[in-house]
């Protein structure tokens, strides 16, 4: 991996984000889950899951292996159409006021406004160019200037612009893994989605490069509605706003993210961020 | 280290039953060793003696050419150049002849009235065929001197070989025995090239009575008696001012020419003509079985890519579990069937469908039908697409299998359809393994037999590619079957032999070229996988 592309930037934005309480007034609430139910075949996923995620704050999702956060994050972009077994049971979720299992729902459509960056890194084998503007060339946009325009604010939006702006031709698979990831992202902002869904986007990246991308949700979050779901706890803290402790398929605890590290409700989410499972 | 006593260390001495020196690992890792040897060693050989026994032809060719050209058979050719052009002329003669009786016969005409009508003009048709026959003669004459010639030259060729493998053996007094003729192939010639003048003499004759004869040309009513009759006109004097062509050509030639192992190779590569058991002259050119078992495999691709690609993106992509356990063994089924199946359906069943539905009202349109062959390339094409089908399929699939999850979620999560993703990013992800699919197809088809051999028609001739999509429905032989029709009655060692060694070596180049292109291809896609 390139040191030099990935050179360290200090984030000053590592501590706690500031003022929760007046986030809280401010945003109301764009995802809404209702009594959520959901199966793979005959085993159920999720139970009975109820949950608001408001507009332009970041909610992390944590818990073990297995507890239905990436499920339930995928639920609401409707990833899991691609999983043949997959259904919802009993309950619905809103995004904007509207239930995206509504049969008149295209999920298309539905993706365009929900964006998603996904565990491993995964650019198209095209030129970075091609990339990002991949979610426009589907739409029919073929237009050279807007195309470029896209690109430079896209891959500005991700602080990527500085690093790769002189070759652009290159393939993606060309950069480095945190550059990757920065490039996916930029590639979903280009679409100009509402809410970004990102599944342990920092997983597979090295610190230097979680900080990175860590420093960019930050940015991201003053434009769009993100939820992340994360096995590191220490990233939980850092970036969101709010946190939703998950286990074994079930919400036990979501509150400010402060609350949850501090003092959690429940017994289970302190065993948790403690240590003592998981 | 040996401060222990030797009762306290580990004992790590193998605990294998051992027999005769060798533990269970070590005979079987013989076993597979020796099996891997085997089978490197045979496939070696292999190479070794098709390799020799092709290059032998090389040399044995130049030698019949030399022959060829010293009797001066080659000499004799030229001048029947000459002989063909003037019988093409009367082909077209008479052809204006049967059109004319047609005619007659079908304005009403009773066959003794029509036969009056067709006597007026008789005498100018049978003397332009009167032309033609004292060339005929003295090129039947030539010939027949020039074969002789090569003939008994063989002979002695052959009678010296046989004196010299007795003298070899130690059996000299046999060998004294024999009483070989020597034959002086330049004399015989000369009893030929003497005779030149005669040629010419009959050259003269033709340019005199030909433009005479012209003006007496009967002229019809019918205007397209007259204009094929004009047409006619035209032919002929355009044979009138050949005809110093032909002498000039006969003049350059010259029988002390020798002929480069270089000109063999050529002539094998480049020749035009296969022509096997002629009493004239043999020739082994590979462009006739090279053309129809290419054009066989363009029919067959342009069927099975389609097909096999489109069936694998379908099964991969598109299907529901259900159907892909149903479409995919299916498809790998008929590569069970065995080829001389396929071919018998062939033409059992498809060549005659082929040439029926060509014969229907709603084909006419298509210029070329009805067809009169049953077996062509096309129906040979078909059946072969069927045998690559599951090839194409089969890799495809794989191909398309390799391709990342991850790239079908990335694309489907920025709203794109199951459609724009397959087209967008799985197909050209997946783009080299399918054409290295493809170029295995290929291969696969190429190296067909059965199939061809029975349904391709099996006429040895460079395909009229001037026929345009009609070229496709021409019955053509291959390289394959070619092999396979005549190795079974050659004469072991015989020139005709060893051109079916070199055949089967062309085949074994194509093969081997096309296996290193898809390997190059299915390499270069993992590399850009990263």
């Amino acid at each position: 991996m390139s040191l030099v592309a990935d050179r360290v930037e200090p984030s000053t934005k590592m501590d706690v984000p500031e003022s929760e309480s007046q986030a809280d007034e401010r945003n109301r609430s764009l995802i809404k889950i209702s009594n959520f139910d959901f199966f793979y075949g005959d085993k159920q996923a999720l139970f009975d899951i109820n949950m608001d995620i408001a507009e332009r704050e970041v909610t992390a999702f944590i818990g073990p292996s297995g507890c239905g956060k990436s499920t339930l994050l995928r639920c609401i972009n409707r990833m899991n159409d691609l999983i043949d077994i997959a259904r919802i049971g009993r309950g619905n979720v809103q995004v904007n006021g509207v239930d995206v299992y509504d049969e008149r729902v295209d999920a298309t459509e539905l993706r365009k406004r929900v964006g998603m960056v996904f565990q491993k890194s995964n650019p198209f084998p095209k030129s970075i160019y091609e990339n990002v503007v991949y979610g426009l060339r589907i739409q029919g946009i073929n237009r050279k200037s807007v195309l470029d325009d896209t690109v430079e604010r896209c891959l500005k939006g991700a602080a990527l612009w500085e690093e790769v702006s002189d070759r652009l031709d290159t393939s993606g698979l060309s950069l480095s893994g945190g550059q990757q990831q920065r490039l996916c992202i930029a590639r979903a902002l280009a679409v100009e989605p509402d809410i970004l869904l990102m599944d342990e986007p920092c997983s597979a990246l090295d610190p230097v490069a979680t900080a990175k991308v860590e420093e960019l949700i930050n940015n991201l979050k003053n434009r769009y509605t993100i939820v992340i779901v994360t096995h590191n706890m220490q990233q939980a803290a850092r970036v969101s706003d709010k946190t939703a402790f998950f286990y074994l398929g079930n919400l036990i605890e979501m509150n400010a993210t402060v609350q949850i590290f501090m003092s959690p409700e429940k017994e289970q989410t302190e065993a948790y961020i403690s240590g003592r499972f998981g | 280290m040996s401060d222990r006593e030797p009762e306290d260390r580990y004992d790590l001495s193998s605990r294998r039953k051992s027999f005769l020196g060798l533990t269970k690992e070590s005979a079987l890792k013989g076993l597979f060793g020796g099996n891997a040897f085997v089978s490197i060693v045979v496939l070696g050989l292999i190479t070794f003696f098709l390799f020799k026994e092709g290059f032998g032809f090389f040399g044995q060719y130049r030698e019949d050419l030399t022959i060829y050209r010293k009797s001066g058979l080659e000499y004799v050719e030229l001048m029947r150049e000459e002989q063909n052009a003037l019988s093409a002329l009367n082909r077209y003669l008479n052809s204006i002849r049967t059109l004319q009786s047609e005619q007659l016969t079908e304005s009403g005409l009773e066959f003794s009235d029509v036969k009056a009508v067709l006597r007026k003009d008789e005498d100018f048709f049978y003397d332009f065929e009167d032309l033609a026959f004292p060339l005929r003669e003295h090129i039947l004459e030539a010939s027949e001197v020039v074969a002789t010639a090569r003939d008994s030259y063989e002979e002695m060729l052959d009678l010296q070989e046989h004196r010299q493998n007795l003298i070899n053996a130690g059996r000299q007094s046999e060998a004294n025995s024999f009483e070989i003729t020597e034959i002086d192939l330049g004399q015989m010639f000369e009893l030929v090239k003497s005779k030149e003048g005669d040629f010419n003499a009959i050259n003269r004759h033709l340019e005199e009575e030909i433009p005479a004869l012209l003006e007496r040309a009967p002229i019809y009513d019918d205007p397209d008696l007259n204009s094929r009759m004009n047409r006619f006109k035209e032919l002929a004097t355009l044979f009138l001012s050949e005809i110093p062509v032909y002498e000039e050509r006969i003049v350059l030639w010259n029988r002390e020419d020798a002929i480069s192992i270089g000109e063999s190779f050529t002539s094998f590569i480049f020749g035009k003509k296969w022509v096997t058991n002629s009493s004239i002259q043999n020739w082994y050119g590979i462009v006739p079985l090279f053309s129809g078992s290419l054009l066989v495999a363009m029919i067959a691709m342009f069927f099975a890519v389609p097909f096999g690609v489109g069936a694998a993106v379908y099964v991969n992509q598109v299907a529901r579990p259900l159907e892909q356990n149903l479409i995919k063994p299916f498809i790998e089924f008929i590569s069970a069937i065995p080829s001389v199946v396929i071919g018998f359906f062939g033409i059992a069943v498809f060549g005659t469908l082929i040439r029926n539905m060509s014969g229907w009202d709603s084909m006419e349109w298509v210029n070329f039908f009805p067809l009169s062959e049953r077996l062509t390339g096309f129906t040979a094409g078909c059946l072969l697409a069927l045998m690559a089908i599951p090839t194409i399929f089969t890799l495809a699939e794989d191909a398309l299998n390799n391709v990342p999850i991850a790239f079908k979620e990335a694309s489907m999560a920025l709203g794109s359809t199951k459609l724009q993703t397959i087209i967008r990013i799985i197909v050209p992800t997946a783009l080299s393994g399918i054409i290295s699919a493809v170029l295995l197809g290929f291969g696969r088809v190429i190296g067909e037999t059965m199939v061809v051999l029975l349904c391709a028609g099996n006429r040895i001739e460079i395909p009229q590619f001037t026929e345009g999509i009609g070229v496709f429905f021409e019955p053509v032989h291959t390289m394959t079957g070619i092999i396979a029709q005549e190795l079974g009655e050659v004469v072991n060692g015989s020139l005709h032999y060893r051109a079916l060694f070199v055949v089967g070596l062309t085949l074994f180049l194509i093969s081997l070229l096309i296996n290193y292109f898809a390997q190059k291809i299915v390499l270069k896609f993992q590399i850009s996988r990263g």
